[in-house]
Protein backbone atom coordinates (compact mmCIF):
# COMPACT_ATOMS: atom_id res chain seq x y z
CA UNK A 1 0.00 0.00 0.00
CA UNK A 2 1.71 3.39 -1.07
CA UNK A 3 -0.11 6.15 -0.05
CA UNK A 4 0.61 10.11 -0.77
CA UNK A 5 3.00 10.92 1.70
CA UNK A 6 4.97 14.19 2.12
CA UNK A 7 8.02 15.10 4.48
CA UNK A 8 8.08 18.74 5.02
CA UNK A 9 10.95 20.84 6.81
CA UNK A 10 7.72 23.15 8.86
CA UNK A 11 8.35 26.58 10.64
CA UNK A 12 6.88 26.83 14.10
CA UNK A 13 4.28 29.06 14.17
CA UNK A 14 3.36 28.89 18.01
CA UNK A 15 4.69 25.93 20.66
CA UNK A 16 3.22 27.43 23.67
CA UNK A 17 1.25 25.61 26.70
CA UNK A 18 -1.99 25.27 27.11
CA UNK A 19 -3.08 23.98 30.47
CA UNK A 20 -1.30 21.72 33.13
CA UNK A 21 -1.06 19.24 31.09
CA UNK A 22 -1.22 19.96 27.26
CA UNK A 23 1.17 22.28 25.25
CA UNK A 24 0.21 23.01 21.78
CA UNK A 25 2.27 23.29 18.42
CA UNK A 26 0.83 25.15 15.60
CA UNK A 27 3.14 24.54 12.21
CA UNK A 28 1.86 25.86 8.68
CA UNK A 29 1.98 23.32 5.66
CA UNK A 30 -0.27 22.97 2.76
CA UNK A 31 0.70 19.35 2.04
CA UNK A 32 0.44 18.21 5.74
CA UNK A 33 -2.97 19.65 6.44
CA UNK A 34 -4.59 18.28 3.30
CA UNK A 35 -6.12 14.84 2.93
CA UNK A 36 -5.75 14.32 6.76
CA UNK A 37 -8.54 12.46 8.66
CA UNK A 38 -8.84 12.23 12.06
CA UNK A 39 -7.03 9.06 13.61
CA UNK A 40 -3.87 9.85 11.33
CA UNK A 41 -0.47 10.80 12.85
CA UNK A 42 2.50 12.75 12.18
CA UNK A 43 6.02 11.43 12.19
CA UNK A 44 8.34 14.16 13.32
CA UNK A 45 12.16 14.68 13.55
CA UNK A 46 12.62 16.87 16.39
CA UNK A 47 16.18 17.61 16.13
CA UNK A 48 18.17 17.84 12.80
CA UNK A 49 21.19 16.16 14.97
CA UNK A 50 21.55 12.70 16.58
CA UNK A 51 19.42 14.21 19.91
CA UNK A 52 16.91 12.81 20.02
CA UNK A 53 17.54 10.62 16.88
CA UNK A 54 14.27 8.75 16.17
CA UNK A 55 10.95 10.81 15.16
CA UNK A 56 8.08 10.70 17.58
CA UNK A 57 4.52 9.74 16.33
CA UNK A 58 2.06 12.76 17.32
CA UNK A 59 -1.77 12.77 16.27
CA UNK A 60 -3.46 15.31 14.10
CA UNK A 61 -5.32 17.86 16.27
CA UNK A 62 -6.21 20.12 14.46
CA UNK A 63 -5.81 20.41 10.47
CA UNK A 64 -7.54 23.36 8.36
CA UNK A 65 -6.90 25.46 5.66
CA UNK A 66 -2.92 25.31 5.45
CA UNK A 67 -2.27 25.39 9.45
CA UNK A 68 -1.41 22.02 11.56
CA UNK A 69 -1.92 21.58 15.09
CA UNK A 70 -0.48 19.14 18.07
CA UNK A 71 -1.22 18.58 21.06
CA UNK A 72 1.19 16.77 23.13
CA UNK A 73 2.42 16.61 26.47
CA UNK A 74 5.98 16.49 28.21
CA UNK A 75 6.37 12.83 28.81
CA UNK A 76 9.77 12.06 27.77
CA UNK A 77 13.22 13.31 26.64
CA UNK A 78 11.73 13.75 22.93
CA UNK A 79 8.80 15.49 24.40
CA UNK A 80 11.06 17.93 26.69
CA UNK A 81 13.00 18.98 23.27
CA UNK A 82 10.16 19.62 21.81
CA UNK A 83 8.68 21.59 24.49
CA UNK A 84 11.94 24.25 23.82
CA UNK A 85 11.32 25.04 20.56
CA UNK A 86 10.55 28.34 19.21
CA UNK A 87 8.76 30.34 17.04
CA UNK A 88 10.61 30.36 14.10
CA UNK A 89 12.34 26.96 14.54
CA UNK A 90 12.04 24.57 12.28
CA UNK A 91 11.30 20.68 12.08
CA UNK A 92 10.99 18.05 9.94
CA UNK A 93 7.37 15.93 10.22
CA UNK A 94 6.29 12.95 7.76
CA UNK A 95 2.72 12.82 7.16
CA UNK A 96 -0.18 12.07 7.31
CA UNK A 97 0.19 8.51 8.74
CA UNK A 98 -1.74 5.72 9.47
CA UNK A 99 -5.46 4.79 8.83
CA UNK A 100 -8.03 7.18 9.92
CA UNK A 101 -10.90 6.53 12.84
CA UNK A 102 -14.24 5.23 10.92
CA UNK A 103 -15.64 8.49 9.35
CA UNK A 104 -19.33 7.28 8.28
CA UNK A 105 -21.31 5.02 10.57
CA UNK A 106 -24.45 4.43 8.78
CA UNK A 107 -26.58 6.42 11.32
CA UNK A 108 -25.46 5.26 14.51
CA UNK A 109 -24.48 7.86 17.53
CA UNK A 110 -21.08 8.63 17.70
CA UNK A 111 -19.71 8.30 21.39
CA UNK A 112 -16.12 9.45 21.39
CA UNK A 113 -13.90 8.20 24.64
CA UNK A 114 -10.62 9.81 25.44
CA UNK A 115 -8.16 10.13 28.12
CA UNK A 116 -5.06 11.89 28.56
CA UNK A 117 -3.04 12.20 25.82
CA UNK A 118 -5.62 10.17 23.62
CA UNK A 119 -7.97 13.49 23.37
CA UNK A 120 -6.84 15.37 20.22
CA UNK A 121 -7.59 12.80 17.45
CA UNK A 122 -11.06 13.00 19.10
CA UNK A 123 -11.69 16.25 19.22
CA UNK A 124 -10.46 16.39 15.45
CA UNK A 125 -13.18 14.04 14.88
CA UNK A 126 -15.64 15.92 16.70
CA UNK A 127 -14.93 19.27 15.17
CA UNK A 128 -15.16 17.98 12.02
CA UNK A 129 -17.73 15.15 11.48
CA UNK A 130 -20.96 14.80 13.28
CA UNK A 131 -20.99 13.50 16.69
CA UNK A 132 -23.11 12.65 19.72
CA UNK A 133 -20.93 12.88 23.04
CA UNK A 134 -16.91 13.77 23.83
CA UNK A 135 -16.38 11.52 27.08
CA UNK A 136 -12.74 12.90 28.81
CA UNK A 137 -11.54 10.98 31.31
CA UNK A 138 -8.82 13.65 33.25
CA UNK A 139 -6.93 13.38 36.57
CA UNK A 140 -8.43 16.60 37.82
CA UNK A 141 -9.87 19.93 36.16
CA UNK A 142 -6.62 21.35 35.62
CA UNK A 143 -5.98 18.65 32.67
CA UNK A 144 -9.29 19.17 31.21
CA UNK A 145 -8.82 21.78 27.93
CA UNK A 146 -9.83 25.05 28.12
CA UNK A 147 -13.20 26.16 26.78
CA UNK A 148 -11.95 27.86 23.60
CA UNK A 149 -10.22 24.72 22.46
CA UNK A 150 -13.47 23.38 22.26
CA UNK A 151 -15.67 26.27 20.92
CA UNK A 152 -16.04 24.46 17.75
CA UNK A 153 -17.11 20.95 19.27
CA UNK A 154 -20.71 20.60 18.68
CA UNK A 155 -21.10 16.85 20.61
CA UNK A 156 -22.17 16.67 24.08
CA UNK A 157 -18.86 17.17 26.58
CA UNK A 158 -18.84 14.77 29.78
CA UNK A 159 -15.97 14.52 31.86
CA UNK A 160 -14.81 12.39 34.19
CA UNK A 161 -12.24 13.46 36.80
CA UNK A 162 -9.84 10.87 39.12
CA UNK A 163 -10.54 13.95 42.06
CA UNK A 164 -13.80 14.57 41.14
CA UNK A 165 -12.85 18.18 40.16
CA UNK A 166 -15.26 18.14 37.38
CA UNK A 167 -17.87 16.07 36.13
CA UNK A 168 -17.98 12.30 37.29
CA UNK A 169 -15.87 11.62 39.97
CA UNK A 170 -13.93 8.08 38.54
CA UNK A 171 -13.59 6.95 35.08
CA UNK A 172 -15.01 7.33 31.72
CA UNK A 173 -16.65 4.29 32.20
CA UNK A 174 -19.07 5.81 34.44
CA UNK A 175 -20.35 8.37 32.40
CA UNK A 176 -20.38 5.83 29.47
CA UNK A 177 -21.94 3.30 31.03
CA UNK A 178 -25.43 6.04 32.35
CA UNK A 179 -24.96 6.46 27.89
CA UNK A 180 -24.82 3.44 27.15
CA UNK A 181 -28.26 2.07 29.46
CA UNK A 182 -29.97 5.25 27.52
CA UNK A 183 -29.27 4.24 24.55
CA UNK A 184 -30.27 1.29 22.19
CA UNK A 185 -26.51 -0.40 22.08
CA UNK A 186 -27.19 -1.48 18.33
CA UNK A 187 -27.60 2.19 17.49
CA UNK A 188 -24.25 3.55 19.47
CA UNK A 189 -20.71 3.23 18.09
CA UNK A 190 -17.37 3.88 20.26
CA UNK A 191 -14.33 5.44 19.04
CA UNK A 192 -11.78 5.64 21.83
CA UNK A 193 -7.98 6.73 22.60
CA UNK A 194 -6.04 7.03 25.56
CA UNK A 195 -4.01 4.96 28.13
CA UNK A 196 -4.38 0.89 27.55
CA UNK A 197 -6.28 0.27 30.76
CA UNK A 198 -9.02 2.87 30.28
CA UNK A 199 -9.22 1.63 26.33
CA UNK A 200 -9.43 -2.25 27.74
CA UNK A 201 -12.14 -0.56 30.29
CA UNK A 202 -14.13 0.75 27.46
CA UNK A 203 -13.80 -2.02 25.30
CA UNK A 204 -14.83 -5.03 28.31
CA UNK A 205 -18.11 -2.80 28.48
CA UNK A 206 -18.68 -2.22 24.78
CA UNK A 207 -18.55 -6.13 24.92
CA UNK A 208 -20.76 -6.67 27.41
CA UNK A 209 -23.92 -4.13 26.05
CA UNK A 210 -22.77 -5.35 22.55
CA UNK A 211 -21.88 -1.77 21.35
CA UNK A 212 -19.34 -2.09 18.36
CA UNK A 213 -16.35 0.50 17.90
CA UNK A 214 -12.85 1.28 17.70
CA UNK A 215 -9.85 1.67 19.24
CA UNK A 216 -6.47 3.60 18.53
CA UNK A 217 -4.15 1.46 19.93
CA UNK A 218 -0.73 1.85 19.12
CA UNK A 219 3.09 0.98 20.45
CA UNK A 220 6.52 2.77 20.58
CA UNK A 221 7.52 2.86 17.17
CA UNK A 222 10.50 4.04 15.32
CA UNK A 223 9.59 4.18 11.40
CA UNK A 224 6.26 4.76 10.92
CA UNK A 225 6.00 3.05 7.18
CA UNK A 226 5.65 -0.55 8.34
CA UNK A 227 9.40 -1.31 7.89
CA UNK A 228 10.73 -1.97 11.56
CA UNK A 229 8.23 -3.77 13.30
CA UNK A 230 8.67 -2.07 16.32
CA UNK A 231 4.89 -1.18 17.02
CA UNK A 232 2.89 -4.89 16.62
CA UNK A 233 -0.56 -5.32 17.87
CA UNK A 234 -2.12 -8.92 18.40
CA UNK A 235 -4.93 -9.20 16.80
CA UNK A 236 -7.94 -11.75 15.89
CA UNK A 237 -5.76 -12.13 12.52
CA UNK A 238 -2.91 -11.84 13.68
CA UNK A 239 0.46 -9.82 14.44
CA UNK A 240 -0.13 -5.82 12.79
CA UNK A 241 1.60 -2.76 12.54
CA UNK A 242 0.18 -0.10 14.57
CA UNK A 243 1.68 2.19 12.19
CA UNK A 244 0.27 1.11 9.03
CA UNK A 245 -2.27 -1.37 9.42
CA UNK A 246 -3.45 0.98 12.80
CA UNK A 247 -3.55 2.66 14.44
CA UNK A 248 -7.24 2.46 14.36
CA UNK A 249 -8.12 -0.81 15.23
CA UNK A 250 -12.10 -2.40 15.53
CA UNK A 251 -12.92 -3.54 19.10
CA UNK A 252 -13.55 -7.28 17.48
CA UNK A 253 -10.14 -7.35 16.07
CA UNK A 254 -8.69 -6.72 19.59
CA UNK A 255 -10.50 -9.28 21.33
CA UNK A 256 -8.87 -11.04 23.57
CA UNK A 257 -7.09 -8.07 25.35
CA UNK B 1 33.23 14.98 -14.59
CA UNK B 2 31.46 11.83 -15.12
CA UNK B 3 31.63 9.46 -11.56
CA UNK B 4 31.07 6.03 -12.52
CA UNK B 5 29.99 4.32 -9.06
CA UNK B 6 29.68 0.67 -10.47
CA UNK B 7 31.54 -2.24 -8.30
CA UNK B 8 32.17 -5.65 -8.85
CA UNK B 9 32.38 -8.13 -6.02
CA UNK B 10 33.84 -11.26 -7.85
CA UNK B 11 31.45 -12.08 -10.48
CA UNK B 12 28.59 -9.68 -9.44
CA UNK B 13 28.63 -6.64 -10.90
CA UNK B 14 26.48 -3.82 -9.02
CA UNK B 15 24.87 -0.58 -10.23
CA UNK B 16 26.60 1.56 -7.31
CA UNK B 17 27.50 0.49 -3.56
CA UNK B 18 24.40 1.65 -1.84
CA UNK B 19 22.33 -0.93 0.34
CA UNK B 20 19.89 -1.31 2.87
CA UNK B 21 20.83 -3.36 6.33
CA UNK B 22 19.09 -6.55 7.02
CA UNK B 23 15.82 -5.54 8.53
CA UNK B 24 15.92 -1.89 8.41
CA UNK B 25 14.20 -1.97 4.92
CA UNK B 26 10.59 -3.36 5.21
CA UNK B 27 10.10 -6.79 3.45
CA UNK B 28 9.02 -5.76 -0.12
CA UNK B 29 7.46 -2.47 -0.55
CA UNK B 30 7.35 -0.21 2.92
CA UNK B 31 9.53 2.48 1.32
CA UNK B 32 8.54 2.24 -2.43
CA UNK B 33 7.00 5.68 -2.14
CA UNK B 34 10.22 7.65 -0.99
CA UNK B 35 13.33 5.43 -2.41
CA UNK B 36 13.26 4.25 -6.28
CA UNK B 37 15.07 0.96 -5.32
CA UNK B 38 15.96 0.13 -8.75
CA UNK B 39 18.83 2.89 -7.93
CA UNK B 40 19.82 1.19 -5.00
CA UNK B 41 23.10 -1.07 -5.48
CA UNK B 42 21.52 -4.29 -4.00
CA UNK B 43 18.53 -4.95 -1.36
CA UNK B 44 19.65 -6.85 2.02
CA UNK B 45 16.46 -8.39 2.98
CA UNK B 46 14.92 -8.84 6.32
CA UNK B 47 16.28 -12.34 8.19
CA UNK B 48 14.23 -14.97 6.86
CA UNK B 49 14.05 -18.35 9.06
CA UNK B 50 12.88 -21.54 7.37
CA UNK B 51 9.48 -21.28 9.91
CA UNK B 52 7.50 -18.31 10.52
CA UNK B 53 8.88 -16.69 13.71
CA UNK B 54 6.01 -14.12 15.66
CA UNK B 55 8.83 -12.31 17.27
CA UNK B 56 9.15 -11.27 20.88
CA UNK B 57 6.03 -9.16 22.72
CA UNK B 58 5.80 -5.32 22.88
CA UNK B 59 7.96 -3.10 23.79
CA UNK B 60 10.68 -4.07 21.03
CA UNK B 61 12.42 -0.66 20.49
CA UNK B 62 13.59 2.27 22.59
CA UNK B 63 15.85 5.24 21.92
CA UNK B 64 18.83 5.74 23.34
CA UNK B 65 22.03 8.20 23.01
CA UNK B 66 22.42 8.63 19.41
CA UNK B 67 20.65 5.12 18.49
CA UNK B 68 18.14 2.44 19.12
CA UNK B 69 17.84 -0.74 20.82
CA UNK B 70 15.70 -3.53 19.19
CA UNK B 71 14.20 -6.64 20.55
CA UNK B 72 12.08 -7.61 17.38
CA UNK B 73 12.61 -11.24 17.64
CA UNK B 74 13.54 -12.34 13.62
CA UNK B 75 9.83 -11.71 12.90
CA UNK B 76 8.91 -12.78 9.39
CA UNK B 77 6.50 -15.09 7.72
CA UNK B 78 9.18 -17.84 6.90
CA UNK B 79 10.59 -18.76 4.08
CA UNK B 80 7.54 -20.54 2.11
CA UNK B 81 5.79 -17.49 1.64
CA UNK B 82 9.27 -15.64 0.97
CA UNK B 83 9.64 -17.65 -2.22
CA UNK B 84 5.38 -17.04 -2.93
CA UNK B 85 5.55 -13.26 -2.35
CA UNK B 86 8.49 -11.54 -2.38
CA UNK B 87 10.50 -13.51 -4.61
CA UNK B 88 8.34 -12.38 -7.36
CA UNK B 89 8.25 -8.69 -6.14
CA UNK B 90 11.82 -8.47 -6.36
CA UNK B 91 12.39 -10.42 -9.64
CA UNK B 92 9.85 -7.35 -11.42
CA UNK B 93 12.10 -4.73 -10.07
CA UNK B 94 15.33 -6.32 -10.99
CA UNK B 95 17.38 -5.05 -7.85
CA UNK B 96 19.90 -7.30 -7.19
CA UNK B 97 18.63 -9.18 -4.28
CA UNK B 98 20.81 -10.45 -1.26
CA UNK B 99 18.99 -12.50 0.81
CA UNK B 100 19.76 -12.78 4.67
CA UNK B 101 19.23 -16.62 6.28
CA UNK B 102 18.88 -18.03 9.77
CA UNK B 103 18.50 -21.00 10.85
CA UNK B 104 17.58 -22.51 14.09
CA UNK B 105 20.12 -25.40 13.17
CA UNK B 106 22.86 -26.54 10.91
CA UNK B 107 20.53 -28.05 9.11
CA UNK B 108 18.25 -25.28 8.78
CA UNK B 109 20.86 -23.10 7.47
CA UNK B 110 21.51 -25.17 4.19
CA UNK B 111 17.94 -26.05 3.46
CA UNK B 112 17.29 -22.11 3.32
CA UNK B 113 20.67 -21.78 1.66
CA UNK B 114 19.58 -24.13 -1.21
CA UNK B 115 16.16 -23.06 -1.25
CA UNK B 116 17.49 -19.66 -2.45
CA UNK B 117 19.72 -21.30 -5.12
CA UNK B 118 16.49 -21.75 -6.80
CA UNK B 119 16.36 -18.27 -8.31
CA UNK B 120 19.32 -17.26 -9.43
CA UNK B 121 18.05 -14.50 -11.40
CA UNK B 122 16.86 -12.63 -7.82
CA UNK B 123 18.90 -13.94 -5.77
CA UNK B 124 22.62 -13.01 -5.64
CA UNK B 125 24.13 -13.23 -2.58
CA UNK B 126 23.27 -14.64 0.67
CA UNK B 127 23.86 -13.13 3.92
CA UNK B 128 24.15 -15.60 6.77
CA UNK B 129 22.94 -14.24 9.60
CA UNK B 130 24.51 -15.40 12.56
CA UNK B 131 24.62 -12.65 15.27
CA UNK B 132 21.12 -11.57 16.10
CA UNK B 133 20.86 -10.77 19.43
CA UNK B 134 17.34 -11.44 19.93
CA UNK B 135 16.56 -15.08 19.34
CA UNK B 136 17.79 -18.09 21.51
CA UNK B 137 18.03 -20.81 18.75
CA UNK B 138 20.31 -19.76 16.11
CA UNK B 139 21.16 -16.12 17.53
CA UNK B 140 24.55 -14.79 19.03
CA UNK B 141 23.90 -16.62 22.55
CA UNK B 142 23.64 -19.95 20.38
CA UNK B 143 26.27 -19.53 18.43
CA UNK B 144 29.15 -18.42 20.42
CA UNK B 145 30.14 -22.07 20.68
CA UNK B 146 32.54 -21.75 17.35
CA UNK B 147 31.55 -24.89 16.18
CA UNK B 148 27.99 -24.13 14.99
CA UNK B 149 28.90 -21.11 13.48
CA UNK B 150 31.25 -22.80 11.38
CA UNK B 151 29.06 -25.52 10.70
CA UNK B 152 26.09 -23.41 9.78
CA UNK B 153 28.74 -21.81 7.15
CA UNK B 154 29.63 -25.28 5.95
CA UNK B 155 25.90 -25.95 5.32
CA UNK B 156 25.32 -22.85 3.39
CA UNK B 157 28.27 -22.99 1.54
CA UNK B 158 27.39 -26.83 0.43
CA UNK B 159 24.08 -25.51 -0.67
CA UNK B 160 24.53 -22.02 -2.47
CA UNK B 161 25.67 -21.38 -5.74
CA UNK B 162 25.77 -17.83 -4.97
CA UNK B 163 28.21 -15.40 -2.83
CA UNK B 164 27.88 -15.89 0.64
CA UNK B 165 28.72 -13.24 3.19
CA UNK B 166 29.31 -14.14 7.39
CA UNK B 167 27.70 -11.51 9.18
CA UNK B 168 29.52 -10.94 12.14
CA UNK B 169 29.41 -8.85 15.30
CA UNK B 170 31.76 -8.85 18.33
CA UNK B 171 29.16 -10.50 20.47
CA UNK B 172 30.06 -13.74 19.20
CA UNK B 173 33.59 -13.64 20.44
CA UNK B 174 36.75 -12.13 18.71
CA UNK B 175 35.50 -11.23 15.01
CA UNK B 176 38.81 -11.40 13.47
CA UNK B 177 39.33 -14.78 14.45
CA UNK B 178 36.28 -16.09 13.80
CA UNK B 179 36.17 -14.13 10.16
CA UNK B 180 39.47 -16.01 9.28
CA UNK B 181 37.38 -19.42 10.05
CA UNK B 182 34.35 -18.59 8.62
CA UNK B 183 36.70 -17.44 5.37
CA UNK B 184 38.78 -20.79 5.34
CA UNK B 185 35.26 -22.64 5.37
CA UNK B 186 34.96 -20.71 1.78
CA UNK B 187 32.61 -18.12 2.81
CA UNK B 188 32.82 -14.71 0.14
CA UNK B 189 32.92 -11.79 2.38
CA UNK B 190 32.34 -10.74 5.25
CA UNK B 191 29.08 -8.51 6.84
CA UNK B 192 29.93 -6.19 9.71
CA UNK B 193 28.77 -5.41 11.83
CA UNK B 194 25.63 -6.57 13.72
CA UNK B 195 23.87 -5.13 16.32
CA UNK B 196 25.51 -4.63 19.78
CA UNK B 197 23.77 -5.84 22.58
CA UNK B 198 23.52 -3.12 25.12
CA UNK B 199 20.39 -2.03 27.79
CA UNK B 200 18.44 0.88 28.75
CA UNK B 201 16.31 0.86 32.63
CA UNK B 202 13.26 2.75 33.36
CA UNK B 203 14.54 4.24 35.98
CA UNK B 204 10.84 4.60 37.73
CA UNK B 205 9.77 0.90 36.94
CA UNK B 206 13.63 -0.12 37.43
CA UNK B 207 13.16 -2.58 34.67
CA UNK B 208 14.24 -2.74 31.10
CA UNK B 209 12.61 -0.54 28.36
CA UNK B 210 12.08 -3.05 26.08
CA UNK B 211 10.52 -6.48 26.79
CA UNK B 212 14.24 -8.35 26.86
CA UNK B 213 16.78 -7.32 29.25
CA UNK B 214 18.98 -6.76 25.83
CA UNK B 215 18.40 -5.26 22.71
CA UNK B 216 20.51 -4.95 19.80
CA UNK B 217 22.16 -1.76 19.50
CA UNK B 218 21.96 0.28 16.55
CA UNK B 219 22.34 3.92 14.85
CA UNK B 220 25.14 6.36 14.97
CA UNK B 221 26.02 4.92 18.32
CA UNK B 222 28.01 2.13 17.00
CA UNK B 223 29.83 3.15 13.84
CA UNK B 224 33.31 4.12 15.08
CA UNK B 225 32.79 0.35 16.61
CA UNK B 226 31.83 -0.93 12.69
CA UNK B 227 34.25 1.66 11.02
CA UNK B 228 37.16 -0.23 13.26
CA UNK B 229 36.24 -3.93 12.45
CA UNK B 230 36.03 -3.20 8.58
CA UNK B 231 39.19 -1.86 8.21
CA UNK B 232 41.14 -4.50 10.39
CA UNK B 233 39.07 -7.41 8.39
CA UNK B 234 40.02 -5.62 5.11
CA UNK B 235 43.62 -4.93 6.25
CA UNK B 236 43.67 -8.51 7.10
CA UNK B 237 41.61 -10.76 4.58
CA UNK B 238 41.41 -8.25 2.02
CA UNK B 239 37.62 -9.67 1.19
CA UNK B 240 34.78 -8.09 -0.13
CA UNK B 241 33.06 -6.35 2.72
CA UNK B 242 29.44 -5.28 3.42
CA UNK B 243 29.59 -2.63 5.73
CA UNK B 244 26.90 -1.94 7.93
CA UNK B 245 26.75 0.22 11.26
CA UNK B 246 25.25 3.39 12.06
CA UNK B 247 25.76 4.95 8.34
CA UNK B 248 23.50 8.11 8.44
CA UNK B 249 24.53 10.32 5.67
CA UNK B 250 27.02 10.36 2.41
CA UNK B 251 30.09 11.74 5.07
CA UNK B 252 29.60 8.34 6.90
CA UNK B 253 29.64 6.55 3.50
CA UNK B 254 33.08 7.89 2.14
CA UNK B 255 34.53 7.26 5.83
CA UNK B 256 33.30 3.46 5.20
CA UNK B 257 34.74 3.75 1.83
CA UNK B 258 37.91 4.82 2.92
CA UNK B 259 38.40 1.73 5.38
CA UNK B 260 38.22 0.01 2.74
CA UNK B 261 34.14 -1.55 2.25
CA UNK B 262 32.45 -2.57 -0.68
CA UNK B 263 28.97 -2.29 -0.12
CA UNK B 264 27.35 0.36 2.51
CA UNK B 265 24.52 -0.47 4.38
CA UNK B 266 22.33 2.08 5.44
CA UNK B 267 20.17 0.74 8.63
CA UNK B 268 18.85 2.54 11.35
CA UNK B 269 18.89 5.59 9.30
CA UNK B 270 16.22 4.32 6.93
CA UNK B 271 13.79 4.74 9.84
CA UNK B 272 14.23 8.48 10.72
CA UNK B 273 14.97 8.78 6.94
CA UNK B 274 13.48 7.10 4.68
CA UNK B 275 15.12 9.05 2.10
CA UNK B 276 18.47 8.17 3.73
CA UNK B 277 19.81 5.69 0.74
CA UNK B 278 18.52 7.97 -2.03
CA UNK B 279 20.81 11.17 -0.41
CA UNK B 280 23.82 9.28 0.64
CA UNK B 281 23.85 8.24 -3.11
CA UNK B 282 23.87 11.52 -3.93
CA UNK B 283 26.34 13.02 -1.53
CA UNK B 284 28.63 10.30 -2.71
CA UNK B 285 28.72 11.39 -6.41
CA UNK B 286 28.94 14.71 -5.38
CA UNK B 287 31.41 14.09 -3.63
CA UNK B 288 33.52 12.37 -6.18
CA UNK B 289 33.15 14.68 -8.31
CA UNK B 290 34.60 17.34 -5.76
CA UNK B 291 37.19 15.59 -5.25
CA UNK B 292 37.45 14.69 -8.80
CA UNK B 293 37.18 10.50 -8.04
CA UNK B 294 36.32 9.18 -11.37
CA UNK B 295 35.88 5.72 -9.83
CA UNK B 296 35.16 3.75 -5.93
CA UNK B 297 38.44 2.06 -6.34
CA UNK B 298 40.16 5.53 -6.43
CA UNK B 299 38.63 6.03 -3.11
CA UNK B 300 38.22 2.37 -1.54
CA UNK B 301 41.02 1.85 1.17
CA UNK B 302 42.73 4.65 0.93
CA UNK B 303 43.18 5.35 4.87
CA UNK B 304 46.43 6.75 5.83
CA UNK B 305 47.48 4.80 9.02
CA UNK B 306 48.18 7.40 11.63
CA UNK B 307 52.30 7.35 12.09
CA UNK B 308 53.89 6.03 15.36
CA UNK B 309 50.53 3.91 16.66
CA UNK B 310 51.66 0.51 16.48
CA UNK B 311 51.39 -1.83 13.73
CA UNK B 312 49.50 -4.65 15.05
CA UNK B 313 45.81 -5.27 14.76
CA UNK B 314 45.07 -4.98 18.09
CA UNK B 315 46.17 -1.00 18.76
CA UNK B 316 43.30 0.11 19.40
CA UNK B 317 43.76 0.59 23.10
CA UNK B 318 47.57 1.99 22.90
CA UNK B 319 46.88 5.61 23.09
CA UNK B 320 49.91 7.53 21.08
CA UNK B 321 49.82 10.74 22.61
CA UNK B 322 48.56 13.78 21.23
Amino acid sequence: MVKKLFDEIVTIRENRRVNAKYRKLVFVSPELSRHVLPGQFLHVKINQGRDPYLRRPFSYYRAQKNTVEILYEVLGHGTDVLSRKKKGDSLKIMGPLGNNFKIDLKGKKRILVGGGIGVPPLVHLAERFPSDYLLMGTKSSAEVLPGNELKRVKAKILYATEDGSIGAKGFVTAPLEKIIKKENPQDLFIQTCGPKPMMLAVMAMARRYGVRGEASWDEAMACGVGACLGCMVETTEGLKRACVDGPVFNFEELVGR
Amino acid sequence: MKIDLTMRIKGLRLKNPVTVASGTFGTADEYAGFVNYRELGAIITKTITVKPRSGNPMPRICEVSAGMLNAIGLQNRGLEDFVEHKIPYFKKLGVPLIVSIAGESTKEFGLLAKAMGRFPSVVKALEVNLSCPNVEGGGVNFMRKQKRILDAIQAVRDNAGVLVFAKLSPELGDVLQIAEKVLAKGTDGLSLINTLRGMSVHIKKRASRIVRDFGGLSGPAIKPVALRYVYQAKKEFGVPIIASGGISNWQDAVEFLIVGADLLAVGTANFVEPMATMDILRGLKDFCRTEKIATLDALRGTYVPAEGGRKDANNECICSGA
